[in-house]
């Protein structure tokens, strides 16, 4: 649902009021920045990126009417200059090898320090399981279960139906489940294999 | 192979216990639903990376680096009367960088030139900055390069036998100055070779004639010595009283005389 009041921001904003467009970053800053995170995976490449999408957002201010949420209309501009970027490090394999900075953010901080070191490792995984799922599928799952969107504004930044969002988000989530217990079920063969090398050497 | 009953239950928004139901009797639905409650559990347990105060202020900073399209025209006016302080053009020359409507506009009533001295924009300068320079082929590298140049003097090659274009023919061709000095450049270059060679045959007679001199000296003085010794032994004792019992030899004997004649 549009609240009442971001048709009357984006207008004080195009008059050039700095209080309006104090208060648009203030609010809309974090998802952003957090969508160019999730898709980057990078700082500095997540800062430029949501730089880019305000920039575009101030020089484009005319084009909102309020007939759609203020926040759809930022994560459809930030999922479009965001996907491009995406797709390269999905091509360079970036996050085939997610480092631990590249998931700190992400983590709560936590006293216990073996907790967060579990908490890591999984990070690490479910990154690279959203890297070997589909692209469709992948963004997706990372604009729901990690940006925490509602069906209606990705369906919306994505063009598609809510069905077959949460069709794709079901898929997701199962897909990146299954590669990740194929890939645990990889590692404890080939860890068996290995002992049995062994075992056969030492016999 | 799921029944994608499951799937289906989820995408109507039913309720977790008609899900739960489901899954206890299906088993392909209860494996899928595992790996989805924990693709879920993944996912809850991160949260949003906190804003960069830097990021921040340099997004409250947006209004002071560019200008919107509605704002756009009014600067371009002012640019056009000559007015447009330096902060505004930046600003300008900022937003049409990146918007082609307005940059179209901008050409259209020629305020480009005045305004975009053909630089990259703010924004790209650390994209820019950060991407790896590229070897960028150029006109004159490819004219220049080893294999073009190769390339080159095969079609030269080729052109030359295909037209019958023999270089002895084309010298020939080029004139009798060229000839006269091309003989001339030759008699020069030879008489200079046959004085060497010259010089260097006579040298080598002349050693040649004293080595010759001095074996034939040395030759004829063993000869001589050798003859001198062999007469020596053969010459015989002089002529004195003979000896008891030999009455002398005959007379002729003693005449006889080994000569020589060189």
């Amino acid at each position: 649902m549009n609240e009442p009041n971001e048709k009357d921001l984006v207008e004080r904003c195009r008059k050039g009021e700095d209080e309006a467009w104090r208060e648009l970053v203030d609010r809309f800053g974090q998802k952003v920045y957090s969508i160019a995170y999730h898709f980057t995976l990078k700082r500095e490449e997540a800062e430029e990126l949501a730089q880019e999408v305000f920039l575009k957002v101030f020089e484009n201010l005319h084009r909102y009417d309020g007939s759609y949420p203020l926040t759809a209309w930022l994560v459809s501009i930030s999922r479009n200059l965001c996907i491009d970027r995406y797709r390269r490090h999905r091509r360079e394999k970036s996050f085939r090898f997610v480092s631990d900075d590249a998931v700190l953010p992400l983590l709560k901080s936590d006293d216990d320090p073996s907790a967060e070191a579990v908490r890591k490792e999984r990070a690490k995984l479910l990154f690279w399981a959203l890297a070997e799922i589909p692209e469709d599928l992948a963004e997706i799952l990372v604009l729901r279960d990690l940006d925490g969107l509602p069906y209606e504004e990705i369906g919306r930044a994505l063009q598609l139906p809510d069905g077959t969002v949460k069709s794709r988000l079901f898929r997701a989530r199962a897909e990146v489940a299954r590669k990740i217990r194929e890939r645990h079920e990889e590692q404890r063969s080939g860890a068996l294999a290995t002992l049995a090398l062994a075992a056969g050497g030492l016999i | 192979m799921s029944c994608r009953e499951l799937e289906r239950l989820a995408l109507e928004g039913a309720s977790t216990e008609a899900q739960g139901a489901h899954r206890a009797v299906c088993a392909s639905c209860e494996r899928i639903g595992a790996d989805v409650d924990a693709a879920i559990a993944l996912a809850s347990g991160l949260t949003a990376p906190r804003v960069p105060g830097a990021l921040r202020e340099a997004l409250l900073a947006i209004p002071q680096r560019t200008v919107s399209c509605s704002g756009a025209p009014d600067l371009m006016a002012r640019a056009l009367e000559g007015g447009l302080p330096d902060g505004d053009a930046a600003r300008l020359r900022s937003h049409l960088s990146r918007c082609a409507g307005c940059a179209e506009a901008a050409a259209t009533l020629h305020v480009l030139p005045e305004l975009v001295p053909a630089g990259p924009a703010p924004w790209l300068l650390g994209r820019i900055a950060s991407a790896r320079p590229r070897r960028r082929s150029g006109g004159w590298r490819k004219l220049l390069d080893p294999r073009a140049v190769v390339a080159y003097a095969y079609a030269a090659a080729v052109v030359v036998m295909v037209a019958g274009l023999n270089p002895a023919d084309l010298a020939r061709r080029a004139g009798v100055g060229f000839q006269a000095n091309t003989r001339e450049a030759v008699t020069v270059a030879g008489s200079s070779l046959a004085d060497r060679f010259g010089d260097l045959q006579e040298n080598l007679i002349r050693r040649f004639a004293v080595l010759k001199g001095r074996a034939g000296g040395y030759g004829r003085a063993a000869i001589s010595t050798a003859l001198a010794l062999v007469m020596k032994e053969e010459t015989p004792p002089p002529p004195g009283r003979p000896r008891s019992g030999q009455r002398g030899m005959p007379r002729g004997s003693q005449t006889q005389m080994m000569t020589w004649r060189a």
